[in-house]
C-alpha cells in the first residue's frame, strides 16, 4: 500500500473518530431525552422513545422553560447588537483614523478579554443591586455587551482592515462625512463579517454562566445556562429525561446557528485570536 | 505644528471610541476595582465593612481551602491544556486535509464549542451517573472494570472526568485556531520539501511544526488563561466535591460570595485575576510576536 | 489660477521619524488646463494629489481654489474634501463593491440628496459620455479593468466637480489599451473643460497629454513648463534623463577659451562652440560643464566629421522601428536611439555629437 494511500485512510478513520468523539455526548443526550427512562444501558432495557420529557419540560409552567428560552434569545441579541453597532465605529476609527494609542487602545480591550468573570461579579452584584436591576434584562444585557465587545472588536477591526483605503477616500470625496462614509460604505461591504461578529456574540452571550447565575433570580431573567444547570427533581430522583430534554431543546438555537453560519463562525473565531 | 483642524479631527476619532470606554469602564474596570478595593475590607453581611489591608490575603496563606484549589487549579490546567492542545492538533490535521466532507466536519466538530458549559456539565453528569451513565455502560462493556465505577465519587475520579469533559468541549477551539495557523502555510514549503525527498513524517516535523510554533503559543496561552479561570463545568458536573477537592479557584471565591463574605472571596478572586493576567502579559507579547513573524 | 499651492510641504510622522514627502511645492494650475504632475515614485507627486483633494492637510503653506483658501495651517483653515467639490479617480478605481454601476454612479449625488428623476438623468448622461450605458446594472466584479475606469470616471465627473484628480489612471490597464485610453481622456476632458491634475510616472503619458508639466523629484518641484520646454530645455540633469524615449547621456567636458573662441573638450576631442552655444555655457561661468545628449539625436556613422567619438559597440538592441545601441567610448558608454542604421556587437563606429542641441549642466547638479 503506497505511502499516499496509508495517509488517506489515516486521515478517514481519523476523521470518523474525530466526528464520532464530538457527537457522541449531543446523540446520548437526544437519546435520553427521547426515552422513556434514562437506564438505557442498564442490562435488559428496551429503548422505548418518547415525547413525554419534550411536552413535560414545555408544559410545566413551573419550570420556566419557555421563558428561560425567551430570555436567552432576547439578551443574547441585545448583547449582539449593541456590541457590533458600538463596536464597528471604535474598529473603524482605530483602522482607518490615525489615532496615536490605538495599538495600545486594542490591546487593553483584548486584556479584558482575559478577566476572570468571578473578579468582576460580586461588585457588579452589588451595582445591579443598588440600581435595582437585579433579575432585569438590563442586569445582563450591559454587563453581557462589555464581556463581547473585545472580541467583536477584534474581528470587526480585523475585516475594516481588509477593506481597501480607497474605498473610504472616494466616500469622502463623493461627499460623505466620516460617519457616512462607515455607514454607506464599510458597513455595506462588510456587512457578511459582520454577521459572523453578530453571532458569535449571541453565542457567547448565550452560553454565559457566572453573571447570569448571579445577577437573576428567577424567570423574569434567567437564562438556559441557569435553568438546566439548576435542573433538579421534584421528587428527589434526578429527572434525567425532562433535563436532557430540556438540554436538547435548549440548544437548538446555537446548533442552528452554527449549521448555518459555520463558516463565518470559523472565519471570526480565528481572526479574532490569530492576529495576521 | 498643532493645527486647530487635527485636534477637532482627532477628538471626532476619539468620539468613535467613546461608547466601547464607557461600557468597558462601566461594567469591566469599575467592578474589577471594585472587588480589588473590596479585598482589602473585611466585608460580611450584617458585618460593618471595615478597612483591613492585606488582612485577608494573610488568612489566606493558612486556609487549607484556598490552597486546594489552588492546587486543583493548577493541577487540571497542567493536565488539560497539553491534553487539548495535542487533541486539538490531530482534529486540525483532520479538519485540514481537502475533502467534500469538510463543512459538515467543521459543523460537527463546532458543535462541543457551542452548547453551554452548563449545558455539557449536565450531559456529562448523567454521562458519569454510576447507575446508567455512558461512561459506565462503556467501561464494563469493555471489560476495563468489573464493576460500575463511583466517578464523581472520589476526588481522582471526579478530576479525570472534569479533564474529559473539558477537553470535549474545548477542543474544537484549539482545532480552529490550529487549522488557521495551518491554513496560512504556503503550499510551496511542501511541496519544496516534496522535492527534496521528506515523507509525510518528516515534512510534519521540519514543516509544519515549527511554522505553527506562534499559533500554537497563542493557543497554548489562551488555553491556560481559560482552565485557570474554569468556572461553568466545575460547578454543575462535581459542584466543587467531592469534599472540596475539584473546587476551582473562580468557584472557592464564588462560594465567599453566596456566603456573605466578599471581602475574603474578592481577594480569591483578586489572586486569579493576578494569575490570569500574568498569562493574559504573555499572551499578548506572543501574539505580537506572531504577528511580526506572519 | 484655478489651483494654488505656495510654499506647501507635508511631513508624515511615523515609527522611522519624520518623512518629508513634499518640500515647499509652488503650484499654479490654469483653469481648464490639463496638468501634469511627472515623478519617479516616492516623489511626493500623489501627496500633492491628496493634498489638493483635502485628504490630506499640509503642514505648511496654503492652497487656493478659485481663489477661495481650502488650508493653511498657520491660519487655521482646513476645508473638508466634501466641501471642495473636488473629484478624483483613484488608481485602483475604488468602486463601491456592494453597488451596481448606476449605484455607485448616483452615489455622490445621492449623498447630495438629489431628486430621484434627476439623478436618474445625470447618470445616464455620464454614462453615455464614457460609452457605459448598457453596464448600468452590472457589478464591478463583473466589469473588466477598462470598463471599471469608465466607471469611476463617470463617477467623477457626474456632480460637474470644479477640480479633477487622476491618479496614474493608466497603469493598471494593459499596453493596447493604454493609448487608446490616453487619446480618449484628452478628448474628454477638452470637451468637460474641467480644470485637472494627472499624476503619472510614465514620461509618455504627460507628454502627450500635459498642457503644461510638473516634473518633481524626493518631495521638490524641479521643473514647471510645456511638454516641449522639458524636452527641449530641461533644467538639470535628472530632468533632461527622465524625460524623453530614452535617458539623456551624460558627458563631462572642460571649458577653454581659444583664439578668443569658447571650446569644449571632450576626451581627446576639441569643439569650438558656436555664439549661441558659448552664451549658455558663460552664463554657467563655470570651468566644467556636463553635456546632456539626446540619444535620439546621436548619428552613428563609419566616418563621421567633428566632433564625434569612436567607439565599439557592445549592445544593439531591436525596438522595431528603431534600434537602441550602446556604444563603448573613451567618454563612457554612450546610447543611441537610431532607425537608420543597424550595427552589430563589435563592430566599431563614429558618433557624431549633437553640441548644438546638447543641453549644458553645471557639474555639481544631481543625476
Amino acid at each position: 500500500m503506497s505511502e499516499e494511500r496509508r495517509i488517506r485512510i489515516l486521515y478517514t478513520v481519523g476523521a470518523a473518530a474525530m466526528t464520532a468523539f464530538c457527537l457522541l455526548p449531543v446523540a446520548y443526550m437526544v437519546l435520553v431525552a427521547a426515552s422513556r427512562r434514562p437506564d438505557i444501558f442498564s442490562a435488559g432495557a428496551e429503548v422505548r422513545l418518547t415525547a413525554g420529557h419534550f411536552l413535560d419540560v414545555l408544559g410545566t409552567g413551573s419550570l420556566h422553560f419557555p421563558e428561560y428560552v425567551v430570555n436567552g434569545i432576547a439578551i443574547s441579541g441585545l448583547s449582539a447588537i449593541l456590541a457590533v453597532v458600538l463596536a464597528a465605529p471604535a474598529a473603524y476609527a482605530v483602522t482607518r483614523l490615525d489615532l496615536p494609542g490605538r495599538m495600545s487602545f486594542l490591546f487593553l480591550v483584548l486584556a479584558v478579554s482575559m478577566f476572570p468573570p468571578v473578579s468582576l461579579v460580586s461588585y457588579l452584584f452589588r451595582m445591579m443591586s443598588a440600581l435595582g436591576w437585579i433579575n432585569t434584562y438590563a442586569a445582563l444585557v450591559l454587563p453581557y455587551t462589555a464581556w463581547v465587545l473585545p472580541l467583536s472588536l477584534w474581528i470587526l477591526a480585523s475585516h475594516f482592515s481588509r477593506i481597501p483605503r480607497d474605498l473610504d477616500r472616494a466616500a469622502l470625496l463623493d461627499g460623505c462625512g466620516r460617519l457616512a462614509a462607515l455607514r454607506k460604505v464599510m458597513v455595506p461591504v462588510a456587512a457578511p463579517g459582520i454577521l459572523s461578529t453578530a453571532i458569535l456574540a449571541f453565542i457567547f452571550a448565550f452560553n454565559e454562566f457566572l453573571f447570569a447565575l448571579l445577577l437573576t433570580t428567577g424567570r423574569n431573567a434567567r437564562t438556559i445556562p441557569v435553568g438546566i444547570a439548576l435542573f433538579e427533581g421534584l421528587h428527589g430522583e434526578i429527572p434525567w429525561g425532562m433535563i436532557m430534554a430540556a438540554a436538547t431543546l435548549a440548544v437548538v438555537p446555537v446548533v442552528l446557528l452554527v449549521l448555518v453560519f459555520q463558516r463565518g463562525i470559523v472565519a471570526g473565531l480565528t481572526r479574532g485570536a490569530v492576529r495576521e | 505644528m498643532r493645527k486647530d483642524h487635527d485636534l477637532r479631527e482627532l477628538l471626532k476619532g476619539y468620539a468613535f471610541l467613546a461608547p466601547v470606554c464607557a461600557l468597558l469602564l462601566a461594567f469591566v474596570f469599575v467592578p474589577v476595582a471594585g472587588t480589588l478595593l473590596d479585598s482589602v475590607h473585611r466585608d460580611v453581611t450584617f458585618l460593618p465593612r471595615r478597612f483591613i489591608g492585606l488582612g485577608n490575603y494573610r488568612s489566606m496563606g493558612s486556609d487549607p481551602g484556598f490552597w486546594q484549589s489552588l492546587r486543583f487549579t493548577g493541577l487540571f490546567t497542567l493536565v488539560s491544556v497539553p491534553l487539548e492542545l495535542a487533541l486539538g492538533l490531530a482534529f486540525a490535521l483532520f479538519l485540514e486535509h481537502p475533502s467534500s466532507a469538510r463543512g459538515f466536519l467543521r459543523a460537527g466538530v463546532l458543535l462541543p464549542w457551542a452548547i453551554p458549559a452548563a449545558v455539557s456539565g449536565r450531559i456529562f453528569e448523567l454521562i458519569y451517573n454510576v447507575q446508567y451513565g455512558l461512561a459506565n455502560a462503556l467501561v464494563t462493556g469493555i471489560g476495563l472494570s468489573e464493576g460500575p465505577v463511583h466517578w464523581l465519587g472520589t476526588s481522582a475520579g471526579a478530576f479525570l472526568a472534569l479533564v474529559a469533559a473539558d477537553a470535549w468541549k474545548t477542543t474544537p477551539f484549539v482545532a480552529i485556531l490550529l487549522l488557521a495557523g495551518l491554513s496560512a502555510i504556503p503550499e510551496d514549503l511542501y511541496r519544496q520539501a516534496e522535492v527534496d525527498r521528506a515523507g509525510p513524517l518528516q515534512r510534519f516535523f521540519r514543516v509544519t511544526l515549527p511554522l505553527l510554533r506562534p499559533v500554537f503559543v497563542v493557543a497554548l496561552l489562551f488555553r491556560t488563561i481559560d482552565s485557570l479561570r474554569v468556572f461553568d463545568l466545575v460547578f454543575v458536573l462535581t459542584g466543587g466535591g467531592p469534599g472540596g477537592s475539584t473546587t476551582s479557584l473562580s468557584m472557592y471565591g464564588y462560594r465567599f460570595f453566596v456566603g456573605g463574605d466578599f471581602g475574603y472571596g474578592s481577594a480569591v478572586s483578586v489572586v486569579l485575576f493576578v494569575l490570569a493576567f500574568l498569562f493574559s502579559l504573555l499572551y499578548l507579547r506572543a501574539s505580537r510576536f506572531g504577528r511580526e513573524i506572519a | 489660477m484655478m489651483l494654488t499651492f505656495h510654499g506647501i510641504s507635508k511631513t508624515f510622522v511615523s515609527e522611522r521619524g519624520e518623512v518629508p514627502a513634499v518640500r515647499g511645492v509652488d503650484l499654479a494650475v490654469r483653469e481648464g488646463e490639463l496638468f501634469v504632475l511627472l515623478g519617479p515614485s516616492g516623489c511626493g507627486k500623489s501627496t500633492v494629489l491628496s493634498l489638493a483633494a483635502g485628504l490630506l492637510s499640509p503642514s505648511s503653506g496654503e492652497i487656493r481654489l478659485d481663489g477661495e483658501l481650502v488650508a493653511a495651517p498657520g491660519k487655521k483653515v482646513f476645508v473638508s474634501p466634501r466641501e471642495r467639490n473636488v473629484a478624483m479617480v483613484f488608481q485602483s478605481y475604488a468602486l463601491y463593491p456592494h453597488l451596481d454601476v448606476f449605484g455607485n454612479i448616483a452615489f455622490p449625488l445621492r449623498v447630495a440628496k438629489g431628486k430621484e428623476e434627476s439623478i436618474t438623468a445625470e447618470v445616464a448622461r455620464a454614462a453615455s459620455m464614457l460609452g457605459i450605458g448598457e453596464l448600468l446594472r452590472a457589478r464591478p466584479g463583473d466589469l473588466s479593468g477598462g470598463q471599471r475606469q469608465r466607471v469611476a470616471i463617470a463617477r467623477a465627473i457626474v456632480r460637474k466637480p470644479r477640480l479633477f484628480l487622476l491618479d496614474e489612471p493608466l497603469s493598471n490597464l494593459d499596453a493596447a489599451l493604454r493609448s487608446a485610453t490616453r487619446a480618449e481622456l484628452k478628448r474628454l476632458q477638452r470637451e468637460l473643460a474641467v480644470t485637472t491634475l494627472y499624476v503619472t510616472h510614465d514620461q509618455t503619458e504627460a507628454m502627450t497629454l500635459g498642457d503644461r508639466v510638473a516634473l518633481m523629484r524626493e518631495g521638490s518641484v524641479l521643473q514647471v513648463g510645456t511638454p516641449r520646454e522639458l524636452y527641449e530645455t530641461p533644467r538639470s540633469p535628472f530632468a533632461g534623463s527622465f524625460i524623453g524615449p530614452s535617458p539623456m547621456n551624460l558627458l563631462d567636458a572642460v571649458v577653454f577659451e581659444e583664439e578668443g573662441h569658447l571650446h569644449l573638450r571632450i576626451g581627446e576631442e576639441r569643439v569650438a562652440l558656436s555664439p549661441k552655444k558659448a552664451g549658455e555655457v558663460r552664463r554657467l561661468a563655470t570651468g566644467r560643464v556636463r553635456l546632456g545628449l539626446r540619444p535620439e539625436r546621436m548619428r552613428i556613422s563609419g566616418d563621421p566629421g567633428p566632433p564625434a567619438l569612436r567607439g565599439i559597440v557592445v549592445s544593439a538592441e531591436y525596438l522595431g522601428r528603431e534600434r537602441l545601441v550602446s556604444v563603448e567610448t573613451a567618454a563612457g558608454i554612450l546610447t543611441v536611439l537610431t532607425d537608420e542604421v543597424a550595427p552589430n556587437e563589435g563592430d566599431v563606429v563614429g558618433l557624431a555629437l549633437p553640441i548644438e542641441t546638447a543641453c549644458v549642466f553645471r557639474p555639481e547638479e544631481g543625476e
